[in-house]
């Protein structure tokens, strides 16, 4: 088997450029992090206002993926965190992906075409992380550096934490423009027919 | 003795907590099967990944995915059976106590469609669906939490007079649809025929049917093989990112209707959330899954 890199953050444009569709990387160091669509919404509001963001974002690691926070009074914990579909983003992540100029985005389910553009325009790539792997994920947190927007739901809030050995994750959009998706799509479109053409054979050969 | 309000809420509220924390058997054989008949790094990999995110949870008492959907059950109640309860408002009392007292703590899913906001509680919630079994002396109770990654992309669609062409077509057109975005791979259950209501019915049970069961009916049995193959040669594979292992099984049923026909497929995700116990007339209760 290939060998799962070991990539610390932040990570560099050119260190993104050399990650190949496929590969699997962990991820050690400072990430952001959001599953809410208020939030996204909000982000593009302080981007148009000029307002400056609770945490600054720029060249970062920014993942959608939901968590549970609660204040210990003693700083405040993650008790889980897991991703969520990162397509109900496609339309506002062109945006926040050139503003800040993000180097790595993440999720499950991808991103679109625009998204994989902005990617290249900025050199970042987009992660695919196991959806159903909480137990997974949260064991590689080892710090919550700052909780922002706690008005919204849990889920929804902003937050800045280190991780240790995040993933593995799968490089699924490269800085390149490339995107297994698109890949798989253009794939099945060209393929529809043929397995369409299988299905009918098979129920032939039934009858 | 007489099952009561007590017996149904306590098992409305273990089943719901079991299932966020355990894949059932069934679904972790498969994914390991299938993790054995990958052929890239990337796929045996995720699929390896599955199996360890599923018995860490297990063994670790944690929850798969922080996605802990909204409570649906689907009770089915024995003509035989002895029980005085309010079955609803145990359910929901069950739910309540639930979100009360578990650990770690839930997120807030139950979402109103007029407003988009987000509590643990709301109309007509927990959903729940009701069924007799006749000659039963139990009352059987399904849990099966839903959210949103695979919940979103189930779809129905009426026809006149398809032939199977039209509906297997159409059903792999969902698969298309749903594409790299569910959690794959996944369970499909497929309703064909009966009324609206009840052919999206069917195809939420067919989820719920075990991994690897054959369909009594041999020309059903076919078309569930051949569209499982149909589904897999697409290619989206485990997470979406490429492979062999789009679907774990395609589960059918269908009902008789008009010449209306409708055709439903939903998904359940690989952790294929799906606990169910039965609680007997003298109170003893076994869980099945």
């Amino acid at each position: 088997m290939s060998a799962i890199r070991k990539i610390e953050l932040p990570m560099s444009r050119q260190t993104a450029e050399s990650l190949e569709l496929g590969d699997m990387v962990t991820l050690t160091g400072p990430v952001k992090m959001t599953a809410g669509m208020p939030t996204h919404q909000r982000i593009l509001d302080f981007i148009d206002a000029g307002k400056k963001m609770p945490m600054d974002l720029s060249q970062s690691a920014f993942f959608h993926l939901g968590s549970y926070s609660r204040d210990t009074g003693n700083g405040i914990e993650i008790l889980y965190m897991n991703p969520t579909t990162s397509t109900r983003f496609n339309h506002m992540m062109p945006r926040i992906i050139r503003h800040f100029g993000l180097r790595c985005v993440g999720g499950k389910g991808g991103l679109d075409s625009a998204c994989a553009a902005a990617l290249k325009d900025v050199g970042g790539v987009y992660l695919s992380f196991l959806g159903g792997g909480a137990p997974l994920h949260s064991e590689s947190i080892r710090r919550i550096e700052q909780v922002a927007w706690t008005d919204l739901v849990s889920h929804y809030r902003l937050v800045a934490m280190d991780v240790a050995e995040l993933g593995p994750l799968t490089v699924a959009i490269d800085a390149h423009g490339q995107s297994l998706y698109d890949n798989l799509d253009a794939s099945v479109r060209q393929r529809r027919e043929q397995i369409i053409e299988q299905l009918n054979l098979a129920r032939a050969r039934r009858d | 003795m007489t099952i009561k309000d007590a017996d149904i809420q306590k098992l409305s509220e273990d089943l719901y907590s079991w299932a966020l924390r355990k894949v059932p058997e069934d679904t972790k054989v498969a994914l390991a099967a299938a993790r054995d008949r990958e052929t890239t790094d990337t796929a045996r990999r995720t699929l390896n990944m599955m199996l360890t995110s599923a018995n860490r949870a297990e063994n670790d008492n944690q929850f798969v995915c922080s996605d802990s959907g909204v409570p649906v059950y689907f009770v089915k109640i024995g003509t035989k059976a002895d029980w005085n309860a309010n079955i609803k408002s145990a359910i929901r009392a069950g739910f309540d106590h639930l979100v009360e007292t578990i650990q770690p703590p839930l997120l807030k899913h139950v979402t109103n469609p007029l407003t988009n906001e987000r509590s643990y509680s709301g109309r007509h919630m927990p959903i729940i669906t009701y069924d007799l079994v006749e000659d039963a002396d139990y009352i059987e109770i399904i849990c099966s939490p839903k959210a949103l990654g695979s919940g979103r992309w189930a779809a129905m669609e009426l026809f006149t007079f398809p032939t199977l062409e039209t509906i297997e077509t159409y059903i792999l057109d969902v698969a298309i649809k749903a594409g790299a975005q569910h959690c794959p791979p996944v369970v499909m259950g497929v309703g064909i025929g009966g009324t609206f209501d009840y052919c999206t019915k069917l195809a939420k049970e067919q989820t719920l049917r075990e991994i690897g069961s054959i369909n009594p009916d041999p020309q059903v049995a076919a078309m569930e093989e051949r569209l499982c193959e149909a589904v897999n040669a697409l290619g989206y594979g485990p997470m979406g990112t490429g492979g062999a292992t789009t679907v774990l099984g395609v589960h059918v049923d269908y009902a008789a209707g008009h010449g209306f026909t409708p055709v439903a497929v939903a998904f359940n995700c690989w952790i294929n959330r799906r606990t169910r116990a039965r609680i007997y007339s003298d109170g003893h209760v076994e869980r099945l899954e």
